[in-house]
């Protein structure tokens, strides 16, 4: 029953004495982390898209006329306005570009339309009654008590009609820095819409929220994404050349005399390389919380995502080691299949960098699976947006450990 | 002897076309060195393959302790039994001696890591890396994974290939410690000498097929010829001499002459007959051993390394 532990202790130690694979498990990613988020590590460069939601629309979506001469003052002003429909569920950070969302609620039209009502009324028998005043015994009694009354009448009207200041909302990151500037912008906007359209000041608020979903930094983004990919490549070039490397010397013709099974030789190198993801995930996270100030504790859902991640590229890992005969094509098949992916994946930078058609290709690359779901959970902190493609991981792993260990020749090699 | 460890009936290996190993069959007493000889591609490793469990035959069987190859439920019980030295065999660089001993212990539940190590001389050297061993301890350390856990029948293919004469006397050394300990043993070799001094038996395969086997001694009597008695020269008085007596006599093309004698008793009288002359001659004294054997039966010679000319 030792035999497990022991195997695993041993490849471990044969692992952690390999040059290469301290390099591609642990200096390569730190360095990365290190260099890259020292360049880009800031918060994004600045963009003013403003997500706009509308919601003072009619029963057929039209927008009230104010809202639409609003949102057509900020188009007009240094924002890039993105309209989103009433029901449109509001759009999440994809790791750069910081989401603003400027809510117009309800009754934005109607609100105005009463308040400058009101005001102008105001106005209206302000002006009046101090002409009145003014004017004094020069207008006679009768016509006086005449316009009083009428005023009295204004004032009447004046309680219809229902008017309640209007409140827009705008939402975003609290580490989006430009978040602030860019709720004077609006005011300035609403000032200047106020007094130019409706004559009347004071009728529109902001109020500014933050959002739950924090804005990634640069680094944020890296971390997570070097993990995944470096597990990926452990698993691809590492373990494909250790277990190739095994075959040439007779080691598993050697191991397959013994009683021990195929079955307790994968499982060895399954916890191995799961000790040496979690490994290499300890020092990213230290890196990245001593150097950048990266707050990213794993919680379970991040360490099962890591586990599948493991359980997949090892499988594979296993299966190219154990199938192609020759050292050299097992390398060669190793970084073909990882090198395209780490750097079009997304791992390394992020998607919206590149040009479209990449972006679309990226969707099939298992990476990209792996770490969005390493993202979300562990820097996200967003199980649910991690669940589907988790699944992908997982579903990944079951494959990849499958074929492993039907692959796998244990006599017959 | 006592009972029989290993029984091989008619085993045969298929690749294709090619016919690896074809009808093999003999036995391997307890406690018995048993050599398979033969040249590169003779068939050897795919036949001790086949009794280690690593490859199936394609017709015929094998038993180890009573247990076939063949029946998936014994295959356990044998790996049980053996210890498996594969040809050209390098154990892990990165680990030291001590570990990878440890790891082949690990594949077999056993636990007598430092007696193997201290048996074969590695306990001093446990420590040390590998990689970092000459060809000699290398070899050593496979030959310590495949005996620790005390296999009752070792299987040691090409143990000496590329190693220092030095270094392969040491290995036979070990080899023949195995043998005292009453282990069963079947080696492979290309070596006539690795197989005259270390086995009780050898079976001569060539092209997948067993030529001859026996007794090393025996089939040297049997197939080796005569003693030869090799002259750097001798003038004619002595040559018709030595006919006269009735010696069968054979002049080399760079003239020396060859003079092949049954018994040992003879080459004396032909020394004393040419001492009579007052010839004080010292020939080289040319046994008859396996390669001639070999010579005789398969028609050709051995290479050093391992190819038939
Ligand atoms: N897996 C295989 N597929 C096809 N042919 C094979 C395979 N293994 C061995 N052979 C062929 O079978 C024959 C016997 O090979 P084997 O390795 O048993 O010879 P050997 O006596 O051990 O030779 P060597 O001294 O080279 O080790 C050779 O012709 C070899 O090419
Ligand atoms: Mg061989």
């Amino acid at each position: 029953m030792t035999t497990t532990p022991t195997l695993v202790k041993l490849l471990f130690k044969s692992w952690m004495r390999s040059k290469v694979s301290l390099f591609f498990g642990f200096l390569f990613p730190v360095m990365l982390l290190l260099v890259f988020g020292s360049i880009f590590g800031g918060p994004s460069p600045p963009n003013y898209t403003l997500y706009v939601r509308n919601l003072d629309v009619d029963q057929h979506g039209t927008p009230g006329v104010l809202s639409e001469a609003f949102v057509r003052a900020l188009n007009g002003s240094v924002f890039e306005v993105r309209l989103l429909k009433p029901g449109d569920p509001t759009p999440r950070g994809t790791g750069f570009a910081a989401v603003r969302v400027l809510t117009i609620p309800r009754g934005f039209t109607d609100n105005l339309l009463n308040t400058t009502m009101l005001n102008r009324i105001d106005v209206t028998t302000d002006t009046i009654t101090s002409i009145i005043r003014m004017a004094g015994e020069r207008i006679p009694e009768q016509t006086r008590d005449q316009i009083e009354a009428s005023m009295e009448g204004l004032q009447t009207f004046k309680r219809f009609i229902v008017a309640e200041g209007v409140q827009i909302t705008l939402e975003g990151s609290p580490d989006d820095r430009l978040l602030q500037p860019i709720e004077g912008i609006i005011n300035v906007i609403a000032s200047k819409f106020e007094l130019g359209l409706l004559n009347a000041s004071s009728a529109i608020e902001i109020r500014t929220v933050h959002a739950q979903v924090r804005q990634l930094r640069s680094v944020d983004y890296y971390l997570p994404g070097y993990i995944a990919a470096f597990i990926m490549t452990n698993g691809l070039i590492g373990v494909s050349s250790l277990v190739s490397d095994m075959h040439r010397r007779g080691v598993i013709k050697l191991l397959a005399s013994t009683p021990v099974s195929k079955a307790t030789w994968i499982t060895s190198l399954i916890v191995v390389q799961t000790l040496a993801s979690l490994l290499l995930t300890a020092v990213m996270v230290a890196v990245g919380w001593l150097v950048f100030r990266i707050v990213a504790i794993p919680d379970l859902y991040s360490l099962a995502v890591i586990l599948l991640g493991t359980l997949a590229f090892t499988g594979f890992g296993v299966l190219i080691g154990g199938t192609v005969k020759e050292a050299e094509a097992v390398t060669a098949l190793g970084n073909s299949i990882s090198f395209p992916m780490m750097f079009l994946s997304g791992a390394f930078w992020p998607l919206e960098l590149m040009p479209g058609f990449l972006q679309a290709a990226a969707r099939y690359m298992p990476l990209y699976y792996f770490h969005v779901a390493l993202r979300e959970t562990l820097v996200a902190g967003s199980p649910e947006t991690a669940l589907f493609p988790a699944l992908l991981v997982a579903a990944l792993a079951v494959v990849g450990v499958t074929s492993a260990v039907l692959m796998t020749k244990w006599r017959d090699f | 002897m006592g009972s029989t460890a290993i029984v091989v009936e008619d085993l045969t290996k298929r690749y294709g076309d090619l016919v690896a190993v074809d009808r093999v069959s003999f036995t391997v007493d307890e406690g018995e060195v048993f050599a398979l000889l033969g040249p590169n591609g003779a068939g050897k490793t795919t036949t001790v393959e086949m009794l280690e469990c690593l490859r199936t035959p394609t017709s015929g069987n094998a038993y180890l302790k009573g247990f076939s190859i063949r029946d998936p439920s014994s295959v356990r019980e044998i790996k049980r039994l053996i210890g498996v030295l594969p040809q050209e065999f390098n154990a892990v660089d990165n680990l030291t001696v001590h570990e990878n001993v440890e790891l082949a212990a690990a594949a077999k539940g056993a636990k007598n890591v430092r007696e193997v190590l201290e048996q074969l001389g590695l306990w001093e050297l446990r420590k040390r890396t590998f990689s970092k061993l000459s060809g000699g301890l290398k070899r050593r350390v496979g030959i310590a994974m495949a005996l620790v856990g005390d296999p009752e029948i070792v299987f040691l293919d090409e143990p000496t290939t590329g190693l220092d004469p030095e270094a392969r006397r040491e290995t036979w050394l070990y080899v023949k410690q195995l043998k005292k300990s009453g282990v069963t043993v079947v080696i492979t070799t290309h070596y006539m000498e690795e197989a005259e001094r270390l086995s009780d038996r050898v079976a001569i395969i060539v092209r997948g097929r067993i030529a001859v086997m026996g007794e090393v001694r025996r089939l040297v009597v049997e197939y080796g010829g005569k003693t030869k008695l090799v002259f750097e020269e001798l003038d004619g008085r002595a040559e018709s001499l030595l006919r006269e007596r009735g010696y069968e006599l054979e002049v080399a093309p760079d003239g020396r002459t060859v003079v092949k004698v049954e018994r040992h008793q003879e080459i004396y009288e032909v020394l004393s007959a040419l001492r009579s002359l007052s010839l004080d001659v010292y020939p080289e004294i040319r046994q008859a051993g396996l390669e001639e054997v070999f010579l005789r039966v398969i028609g050709s010679r051995l290479s050093e390394r391992g190819e038939l000319v």
